[in-house]
């Protein structure tokens, strides 16, 4: 399937947004009494939301930003998920081998990471059986069953991989 | 501010090693790997041997635009409460945006991200530290991390951005110097002006940690042996304050105990013959 592209494409805009007030000319410069933050953190989102959303889904970069280190920041961060999940789930490599790091980043550049990395592991594997990945039969078995061991809490009974597989899809496509 | 000397970042992987090595005075741990009521036996024997531990936070993202989450802070106190830990740390940083206030879905980074230098930035950040002072039994000290990218328009030096937010919260430092050359080769800021701006005084520890330049890119892999630069650094910081503690991290790529050995042993060598310097 192809993943649905994120709906942060788009992006929050860069803060230009005419809705989003200005900072007062005379700032607090104590902090002491300082008026409600509101205003700050309303700029401060928009302008880190468009900054992450250049970074982990594929927004366009903001402005003022150097493209390059962009990218290279992009790099670090997907790599650096990568090796999370190495660590939250050894078992994806070990069934893998050298084809997990590339899998893994194909799989990240579409899906930014929502929520936590067990979430990101489970979804990874569903991903790649949703796609009849990896190509070797008993990885793919093996794979089936270490997602079907943590993906729910009525996991399909033991049965013919196909059935673990379709389950699998359909996870995937649910979220 | 207390003394806590020598330490490493003590990690499930090098858990034997630091066991062995000689001349370790602390250790620090990533809060978010451990389980407040299951320890590790490793760790639970450091400290049974009176070695003080710090828990160190990655997610709390004090940096960002909203206010910490309650949950994350609880979780953090839990910890240092655990450990019997004397101080908590964090980073100036963000790890998360989008949500509501954006039109955005959630987003998560997943590492830490620069906060841009602004006034905007600041208020918000001192607003968050001091939600998290209350929330917590213990100081707080918070970290300057390594940038790959420059925010544009920054209104304020790394050392005025650190002095309004000690002034303005009472929060302690923790200077990482391999960030501070990573800034150098990646921004190109001087560590010794970088240093001279910042508020020493409320120094609480230090990092150390190896890294590796990429075409003309630092990287804080942290998987890499500690370089000659970033000890320099740490001795251009040793000049102007005494640092309470240093750490060594390392988190990859995991040498044998000896070269860990060895890195501390360096460490600890730039630190006494600062002192040296000093008492001369």
């Amino acid at each position: 399937m192809v993943p649905k592209r994120p709906e942060t494409a788009n992006g929050p805009g860069t803060g230009q947004d005419g809705a989003v007030p200005e900072r007062p000319a005379i700032a607090d410069a104590t902090g002491v009494g300082a008026a409600s933050t509101d205003a700050a953190r309303q700029r401060l989102a928009l302008a880190q939301t468009a900054l992450l959303s250049a970074l982990v889904a594929g927004a366009p970069a903001p402005e003022g930003f150097d493209r390059e280190r962009l990218r290279v920041q992009s790099r670090a961060l997907a790599a650096k998920r990568a090796s999370v999940i190495a660590k939250v789930a050894p078992e994806l490599p070990g069934i893998l081998g050298a084809g997990y790091r590339s899998a893994f980043l194909a799989y990240a550049q579409g899906r930014p990471l929502t929520g936590g990395h067990r979430r990101d592991a489970l979804d990874f594997a569903a991903r790649l059986l949703a796609q009849d990945l990896p190509a070797d039969p008993a990885a793919r078995r093996q794979l089936a069953q270490w997602w079907q061991d943590r993906a729910g809490p009525r996991p399909p009974r033991s049965g013919p991989v196909s059935r673990l597989v379709r389950a699998a899809r359909l996870a995937f496509r649910r979220r | 501010m207390e003394r806590l000397g020598t330490g490493i970042g003590w990690r499930p992987e090098i858990a034997a090693e630091i066991a062995g090595l000689p001349g370790v005075d602390w250790v620090e741990v990533v809060a978010e790997n451990l389980c407040p009521g299951h320890l590790p036996p490793a760790l639970e024997e450091l400290r049974g041997r009176g070695m003080t531990v710090v828990p160190h936070g990655v997610s709390l993202g004090l940096g960002g635009a909203e206010r910490p989450d309650p949950g994350r802070l609880a979780a953090l106190a839990e910890r240092a409460v655990a450990l019997d830990a004397p101080l908590v740390t964090e980073h100036i940083a963000f790890v998360r945006a989008g949500g509501p206030p954006t039109g955005s879905p959630p987003l998560e980074a997943g590492h830490l991200l620069p906060v841009p230098r602004t006034r905007d930035a600041l208020d918000v950040l001192c607003e968050n530290v001091r939600i998290a002072q209350d929330a917590l039994p213990v100081p707080l000290a918070l970290e300057n991390i390594a940038a790959l990218v420059n925010w544009p328009a920054e209104e304020m030096t790394e050392g005025q951005f650190l002095t309004g937010l000690v002034e303005r919260t009472g929060v302690r430092l923790l200077i990482d110097v391999a960030n501070l050359h990573t800034n150098h080769v990646n921004r190109g800021e001087d560590p010794a002006v970088a240093l001279d701006g910042m508020p020493l005084e409320a120094l609480a520890y230090v990092h150390v940690a190896g890294g590796v330049e990429r075409d003309g890119v630092w990287h804080d892999s942290h998987a890499h042996p500690v370089t000659r630069p970033v000890l320099d650094v740490l001795a251009a910081l040793c000049a102007r304050a005494t640092p309470p503690g240093v750490l060594l991290e390392r988190d990859e790529d995991f040498p044998e105990a000896g070269e860990l050995a060895g890195e501390l042993g360096a460490i600890r060598a730039v630190v006494e013959e600062a002192r040296g310097a000093e008492a001369a």
